[in-house]
């Protein structure tokens, strides 16, 4: 076998609608630059960065999807294997914002019951076009009991910190497994420790 | 006569004839085709049967089917009448309710052609030839604008019923979209992508069951760029129209790889990548091994590949070589199974050697290689 240069394998996803950043978001994560000039993700893409965290060396394997419709059923057979999900809207752009139910309705059919989740309201440095409040963020977020976090790929805010966080949520809750090259393929049987479900909004 | 010259003439030889021999057209294709004297941009216009065999045909073809492309334009984007009804009207089929979802449409493939061979700047310079209706309308007819102003939705209107007035303030407030290089250029001036922009959207209004999906601006990028790069100034003229109808008769060939209602039907994207997954199993059995045990499956990597028939794997120039032969091929999908199988080949070794991590980057991010190399390959497994 060869020589393990981590000690936990976590797998992460990152969704949300076309154009709301997430190949930015991970590039930034894992390159820590930003261009403006990715072609869209077709399918899904891939990249692997080791963090460390509390005095664990962890591998996380990304996987970076296309956020148009027609790739849907391509990417939603990776929900499965994912331990961790961030799901972006881009807070410039309404309908990015509304379709995060849709997402999380993806989510709940396609993902492990206990899958880490993260909100991200994503290009935070355009004030001037912000269209979704943070506090809309929030309050959806908190509606769902799932961290929230709003990021810009482009001036490097909250980026890590959003990878960090998502990670040790993860890490709490495999907290004594060992690392094992199949690991990621390990069901997790607990119960999901979801937030109580705040009831619905009626606007 | 230099090799190179002779090929030239070869093409030209059946080129010449009143009646072009399609079989041996496609065999001098397959090994390439060359760029000079606008040889290829023809060739694949003959290839793509959109310029017919028959010479004594040519003519009267191009001029229908331009003046086609030119009524296009006109009915659907210089003087489509706009909304007639009320922004309110909310039935699906109001004109301002389909002036909104043409709009979405219209956002997605905005965003793509501003992505658009980044690494190029032929898309982002100015073509010889604009539309003149359309760059000489104060702007109202780009389509561009309809995007800037489409920020504000129709999910905006719906949900809040925003009065008109607030409306107007809203498109001032969004105008201005920054977009890196790609900025539309002044009156009278129009970039290559702009150009794309409104193929793709004819494209969608005209193929309302397909649409617009990502990944066609991969595939209509290389056609265009070829045809408006033509060393012919009358067939760098028509090159938006040419492509138009070269794109579509390709898309008539590969349109089920991008619906994905077809996915699993023989024509659709899951059946190729079976396809190229049975490929290698009889090819080179180790490898085909080796990623079934690292449970790396050929969605991660041949999606991308079949879908757009590698024009994102590789550099424009060797990209057109490969679509030579694509183009070429008459049973044109199985070369391009044995391309795609030819390329794991050729980095077999640092599959074997490779785990998991490494040989998704690798199949991901091919290495550059000389494509000859690749081709050559592709043909001996097809007569293995
Ligand atoms: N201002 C600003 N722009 C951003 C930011 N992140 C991404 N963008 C821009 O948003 C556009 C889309 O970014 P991508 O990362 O390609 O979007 P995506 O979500 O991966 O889109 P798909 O691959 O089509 O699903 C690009 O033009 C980026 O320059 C950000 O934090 N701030
Ligand atoms: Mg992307």
């Amino acid at each position: 076998m060869a020589k393990k240069t981590y000690d936990l394998l976590f797998k992460l996803l990152l969704i949300g609608d076309s154009g709301v950043g997430k190949t930015c978001i991970l590039f930034r994560f894992s390159d820590n630059h930003f261009t403006t000039t990715f072609i869209s993700t077709i399918g899904i893409d891939f990249k692997i960065k080791t963090v460390e965290l509390r005095g664990k060396k962890i591998k996380l394997q990304i996987w970076d999807t296309a956020g148009q419709e027609r790739f849907h059923t391509i990417t939603t057979s990776y929900y499965r294997g994912a331990m961790g999900i961030m799901l972006v809207y881009d807070i410039t752009n309404e309908k990015t914002f509304d379709d995060i139910v849709k997402w999380l309705r993806n989510i709940d059919e396609h993902a492990n019951e206990d899958v880490e989740k993260m909100i991200l309201g994503n290009k935070c440095d355009m004030e001037e076009k912000r269209v979704i409040s943070k506090e809309r963020g929030e309050a959806i977020a908190h509606e769902h009991g799932i961290r929230f976090m709003e990021t810009s790929a482009k001036l490097n805010i909250n980026i890590d910190r959003a990878f960090s966080e998502l990670a040790e949520a993860i890490l709490d809750k495999s907290a004594g497994r060992e690392a094992d090259a199949d690991h990621a393929r390990i069901a997790v049987e607990r119960r999901p420790s979801r937030a109580p479900p705040a009831r619905a909004c009626c606007s | 006569m230099s090799l190179h010259k002779a090929r030239i003439k070869a093409f030209e030889d059946i080129l010449n004839e009143d009646v072009i021999n399609m079989e041996q057209l496609q065999k001098l294709a397959f090994n390439g085709v060359p760029d000079e004297k606008g040889l290829r941009s023809f060739v694949w216009k003959i290839l793509l049967h959109y310029i017919p065999q028959e010479r004594s045909a040519w003519e009267s073809t191009l001029l229908k089917k331009r003046q086609l492309y030119q009524q296009f334009i006109d009915e659907i984007i210089v003087s489509p009448g706009g909304p007639t009804d009320h922004p309110l009207n909310l039935s699906p089929d109001s004109s301002w309710s389909n002036y909104f979802k043409d709009n979405e449409v219209l956002l997605q493939i905005d965003k793509d052609v501003r992505r658009l061979c980044p690494d190029i700047s032929f898309f982002q310079s100015a073509t010889e030839f604009p539309c003149p209706e359309i760059v000489n309308s104060n702007g109202v007819k780009r389509l561009h604008k309809r995007v800037e102003q489409s920020v504000l939705k129709y999910s905006t209107l719906e949900r809040r019923g925003l009065g008109v007035a607030k409306l107007s303030n809203e498109i001032r407030r969004n105008e201005g979209v920054n977009s890196g290089d790609y900025t539309p250029l002044n009156e009278g001036c129009e970039a290559h992508w702009e150009v794309v922009e409104r193929m793709l959207f004819l494209y969608a209004k005209l193929n309302p069951g397909q649409g617009y999906v990502q990944g066609m601006n991969e595939i209509i990028g290389p056609i265009y760029h070829t045809f408006a790069s033509d060393s012919n100034k009358e067939f760098r003229k028509h090159a938006e129209a040419d492509c138009f109808f070269c794109f579509t008769n390709l898309m008539a060939e590969i349109r089920d790889f991008f619906i994905r209602t077809l996915d699993e039907t023989e024509s659709g994207i899951n059946y190729m990548m079976s396809k190229l997954s049975e490929c290698l199993k009889k090819n080179d059995r180790a490898v085909w091994e080796q990623l079934q045990r690292q449970e790396l499956r050929p969605q991660y990597y041949s999606f991308r590949w079949l879908t757009l028939l590698l024009s994102q794997e590789f550099s424009l120039p060797d990209v057109e070589r490969i679509w030579d032969s694509l183009f070429a091929d008459p049973q044109r999908f199985n070369s391009l199974i044995y391309i795609c199988c030819a390329m794991i080949l050729l980095v077999r070794d640092n599959i074997l050697s490779g785990d998991f991590a490494s040989n998704v980057k690798l199949l991901q991010n091919f290495p550059p290689m000389d494509v000859s190399l690749i081709l050559n390959k592709a043909v001996e497994i097809s007569t293995a």
